[in-house]
This record gives C-alpha cells, structure tokens and sequence, in this order.
C-alpha cells in the first residue's frame, strides 16, 4: 500500500551538455510517487529513464524545476549533504552491480556503512544479517569478482540495504543475468516491496513490470503515462 | 571497513603499479640515502683525520693543490718532494717538533697498499697509537706496524711476511683501530722506506706541532723563511679540503633530489592513471555516499602512503646500499675518507627522519593533483564511464 509524497518532481528539466550540442534528456517532468510503493519506469533507451532515477537518488541535479525526496530538496543541496543523502536516505542498484572489485563481498557492503557513519563493530553484525537475507553469508569473504552475476547483483542489493534506506532505487537490475537469477532477485524485491519499502525501478521487460504497483513510461524525456 | 583498510585495499589492488612506482620512489629516497651518507661521512672522516694529524701545521711542497692537500689526509700515495736538506731546515726552527711522512705504495696479493714511512715512535707518541698485537717495529728495522683495518684484509699478524719493493720485511705489530685512515696503512720506518723506495732521503710532507699555540702564524713563516717550502695551518687545511668536498657533496645531493624529484612525477603519473582507471569506481563509491572530501582524502592517503613506504624501505635500502658500496668507490682521495677508515657511511638520525618527511611530503604533493581530479567526478559521469 503506497501513500502520497515520498518523492516529488515539478515540471523538472534535465540538459547535458554532448559535445557542445545541449541534449534535454527530461523536458518538464511531473511526477508524484508514494511511500512504499513499487513503480517501475518503462520506456526506449535513451528517452530519459536513467536520468529520472538518477535525480532522485541525488546522483545529479535538475537543470530546472524541483525534486522532492523524502521532504529534502535534491537540486538545493551543497555536495556534503548530497553524500549524506545518498549514503543513507536512498540505495542504489545498477545493471552492471557496480562492485569494488578488490574488496570482498563482507567489504563492499560495510563500505555504505562506511560512508554512512556507523561503527566498525555494527558494520561486522549488520553485514552478516545483511548477506544472510540474501543467501550469501558463506560468501562473505570471496572477492566480489568471484562470484556470478546473480550473486554480485545480491551483494548490490545488500549494499543497497547497509543503511537501512526508506527508498530502493534500482536501474535494470535484472538485465544483465540470465532468468533463474532473475527470478532470485524479483523475489528478494517483492519481500522489500513487502516489508514497506519504497522501490522505484526501470526495466525493459514488461513481465517484471507487470509485478509493479504502478507502471510510469518516460518517452521523448517526459512522462507519457 | 574504515579508510586505512580502503587506502590499503586501493594500494594493493593494482599490485604491479602498486610495486612499480614504489620502486620508483625507494630508488630516489635510496640514492638521496646513499648520496648523503657519502658526504656526511666524508666530512666527519675529513674532520676526524684532521684533528688526529697530531700537527698546528703542514708543510707541503710549493705549489699543492687542495687535491694533494686531501691526499695528506687521506694518507694516499704523494710524491717525494721535499729534499733532505730542506727538512733538516725545518727541523733547525726552534719551538716546533717535525713527524716526516714519506707516502709511497706497495702491492699485497696483487692489490694496491699504501705504504708510509714514519718516524716510529715519535709518531706513536703523537698520535696516542695503542698496539694490539706485538710491539711497533725499531727504526732501522725492515719492520712493518699494520693498521687495524688492512690487517684484517690480509689476515696480518705479527711475525707474518711481506715483501714491499722487493724487500722482505717484518710485520711486528697490528695497531689497534683509530677510526681514521691510518687503519688501513701499513708503516714502516722512516730510513728503511727512504732506502728501500730510493728517495734519496726526500719525503712527501711533515706534520708540525708547535710549542705555543698563539703564535702557529710565526711559526710557519719562520719555516717558510728557512725552507724552500709551503706551510699551512691545519685550519687552512681543513677549510681548503672541505671546500672541494663541499662542491662535491651539493653535487650529489643535486643528482639524489633529482631522483626524487623523478619519483614524485612517478607518483604523479600513477595517481593520475588510477584515476583514469578506477574512474567507475570513484563513481560506485560516490553512488553510495563518499563526499567528494572523502574521495580527495583518500587519494591523498594512497599517495602519501607511497611516500612512507617507499621512503622506509628507501631508507633501509640505502643504509644497506651505502655499506655495501663504500668499499668500492673508496678507490679516490675523496671517498677513501669513508671507505679507508670503515666509517659508518649512514647519515644521522636526525637525517633520516628528514628523509622520510622529506618523501611523505613529496609524495603527498604529488597526490594532490590526481586526487583533485578524482574528487571533482561528478557521480553519474564517473559511473557512466566503460
């Protein structure tokens, strides 16, 4: 069940500078999505998806217009407070897991936490649990280029979750592994999705999006439905 | 995780670049070490040979150069150039007492020796020489007083044989070590070494001592009035020699900052590859809350963790490189001073932990532009990167 406001977005503008040629990858986005709801963003490459997801995980900021999440002001915030944000307001998880390959898996997940303040001590227990929710405990010291694409994408998923964050953000984190893996992550997702938790999601594929709450397609760099 | 464990992961990560530009700035700090450890020991040695010439003034023929001057430190080979009859003229001057060297070469087991005819034991007296071993040879004996250092090389002790020129002689004692260059001669007699080199009865130099020290500038124009020769005071000597070891030790500590210098653009070069390279990962790391302080500190960290590797081992490398090296390049009147008396060829403490400052600090320096470079990656531009 999904409540209104958690993230907000008013007539936003996105412009990148390619080359010396502006691309307006968002041209006046509205959108409005609840606490706890499961959205998936759907659309061709290159129509503005990513870079919707990437504002609202304060990745980048808008060119115009307001982002909204979680009450904070993403295009308003000086670096700190962005690093802060990230590190424990939202979780990220990409298509190509985005692991620290020199560290372990235990490693790449105490990073967050790292960054996000918490103790050497509750970073060990908190990353057991953590590995544990995602059937990975016995791989807690493996190098994360060890393991297979299901598994790294778990890892990333535990990442996500090292800060305990109220919104889960995640840009195809199915497309790069094969439909068992798949299936292993929808379900790790739907137990997030069921638990309260706020999941925003692009994807290509219209059966995993069909498992959403709410289906938003971004075409041309604005919302089309 | 904490950010010591990051920075140590980072490092090791590429464990080849890792080595390569550790290597690159152990090889400055070991060339700084070795460089330095010369001309410090240098002038400690040139220092420590001076006050133990036992002389207020030396007299030279007309005409040294502070190269030859070194050689009188040194104890190296000199030509015989002061005839019998002028040192007979000094030894006239009232006030002073005369020690005549006459510093002449030999061979043993086919290598160099120096060899140098004294008066035995007036010298002894003057430079306070303890014999270890037997007893300091008579003045007219074909006798030999090994110093502590060659006799240790040849394996010499009293009652061995050796033939110099020709000449069977003696070796009747093993002097005990004085740390100067005198370890590392062998000393005859005075008149056996005149008859057995053929001089004629010339030496190379004298050492003088004179009885008041406060009047040394009359003395040496007093023997410069009697002999055909030059005099200078210990202190002119001593200021003469160090001023071309001076030239010397600013030209290697030029060539061991250049080396370091070539290391810092190593620093630079690889920081600034990492951050080409680990530009995805700069990305991830912001993506999951590391401000861009953060990243700055951590680059900052890595470089500098290249200094204090690479200068410790630098350090060790180069204490170990000068030991090992000294007997080598002690084959000239410079360096003989460090080689030819077995001094410790180390620089000071005090030095070392300039180093090893002196390499963080550099190290650092040069991290700051990589590291600037990294910092200012914007998130989604750095995780965009394949």
């Amino acid at each position: 069940m999904s409540s209104p406001g958690v993230m907000t977005l008013r007539d936003v503008h996105k412009t990148y500078n390619g080359r010396g040629v502006p691309v307006e990858a968002l041209r006046g986005v509205d959108l409005e999505i609840g606490a706890g709801s499961f959205t998936c963003l759907i659309g061709p490459s290159g129509h503005g998806k990513s870079t919707l997801l990437h504002l609202l995980g304060g990745l980048d900021r808008p060119t115009a217009g307001s982002v909204t999440v979680l009450g904070e002001q993403v295009g308003r915030m000086t670096d700190v407070e962005l690093a802060r944000f990230r590190a424990t307001r939202v979780g990220f998880v990409f298509q190509f897991f985005n692991l620290l390959k020199g560290l372990t898996v235990a490693e790449n997940v105490e990073l967050a936490m790292m960054y996000a303040g918490t103790p050497v001590r509750q970073q060990k227990t908190r990353v057991h649990d953590l590995l544990e929710a995602v059937g990975l405990a016995e791989k807690r010291r493996a190098r994360a280029n060890e393991l297979s694409g299901g598994q790294m994408q778990r890892v990333a998923i535990a990442r996500a979750l090292a800060n305990n964050p109220d919104v889960l953000l995640l840009d195809e984190p199915t497309g790069n592994l094969d439909s068992a893996s798949e299936a292993e992550v929808m379900a790790i997702l739907d137990d997030l999705h069921a638990q309260g938790r706020t999941i925003v999601m692009v994807t290509h594929s219209s059966e995993i999006a069909a498992r959403a709450e709410r289906i938003v397609e971004v075409r041309d760099g604005r919302i089309a439905s | 995780m904490n950010d010591f464990k990051l920075v140590i992961r980072n490092l090791l990560g590429s464990r080849s670049r890792f080595a390569l530009t550790l290597v690159g700035i152990t090889l400055g700090i070991t060339s700084l070490v070795v460089m330095m450890s010369l001309g410090t020991g240098l002038r400690a040695q040139i220092d420590k040979q001076a006050a133990d010439l036992g002389a207020n003034l030396v007299v030279t023929p007309k005409g040294w150069c502070a190269y030859e001057q070194v050689k009188v430190l040194s104890g190296s080979q000199l030509p015989d150039a002061i005839p019998a009859e002028e040192l007979t003229a000094i030894e006239s001057v009232e006030g002073i007492s005369v020690l005549p060297y006459l510093t002449v070469g030999s061979a043993v087991d086919n290598e160099p020796v120096p060899v140098t005819g004294i008066r035995v034991a007036e010298t002894a007296e003057t430079k306070r020489w303890a014999v270890a071993s037997g007893e300091a040879p008579a003045e007219d004996s074909r006798g030999i007083l090994a110093g502590s250092a060659i006799a240790d090389s040849f394996d010499l002790a009293p009652g061995d044989h050796l033939t110099l020129r020709g000449t069977e002689f003696v070796v009747t004692g093993v002097l005990e070590a004085t740390g100067t260059g005198d370890d590392g001669v062998l000393f005859i007699p005075l008149a056996v070494a005149q008859e057995v080199y053929e001089t004629d009865g010339r030496i190379s130099f004298a050492a003088v001592q004179v009885e008041d020290i406060t009047q040394v500038e009359l003395y040496a124009q007093r023997i410069a009035d009697a002999a055909n020769v030059a005099v200078v005071s210990d202190r002119q000597l001593l200021a003469s020699v160090l001023s071309v070891v001076n030239t010397v030790s600013t030209t290697l500590r030029i060539i061991a900052a250049v080396a370091v210098l070539t290391a810092a653009f190593g620093i630079i070069n690889t920081m600034l590859m990492a951050t080409f390279e680990r530009r995805r990962e700069i990305g991830i790391m912001k993506s999951i809350g590391s401000s861009n302080a953060r990243i700055f500190r951590t680059f900052m960290a890595e470089a500098a963790a290249y200094g204090v590797i690479g200068g410790v081992v630098g350090l060790v490398v180069g204490s170990v490189a000068s030991r090992l090296i000294t007997p080598y390049i002690a084959q000239n009147e410079f360096t003989a001073f460090v080689g030819g008396a077995r001094v410790q060829a180390v620089p000071p403490l005090g030095d070392m932990a300039l180093i090893l400052g002196g390499a963080v600090v550099v190290a650092t320096l040069a991290g700051v532009y990589p590291a600037m470079r990294a910092a200012r990656l914007t998130p989604v531009e750095a995780i965009s990167y394949e």
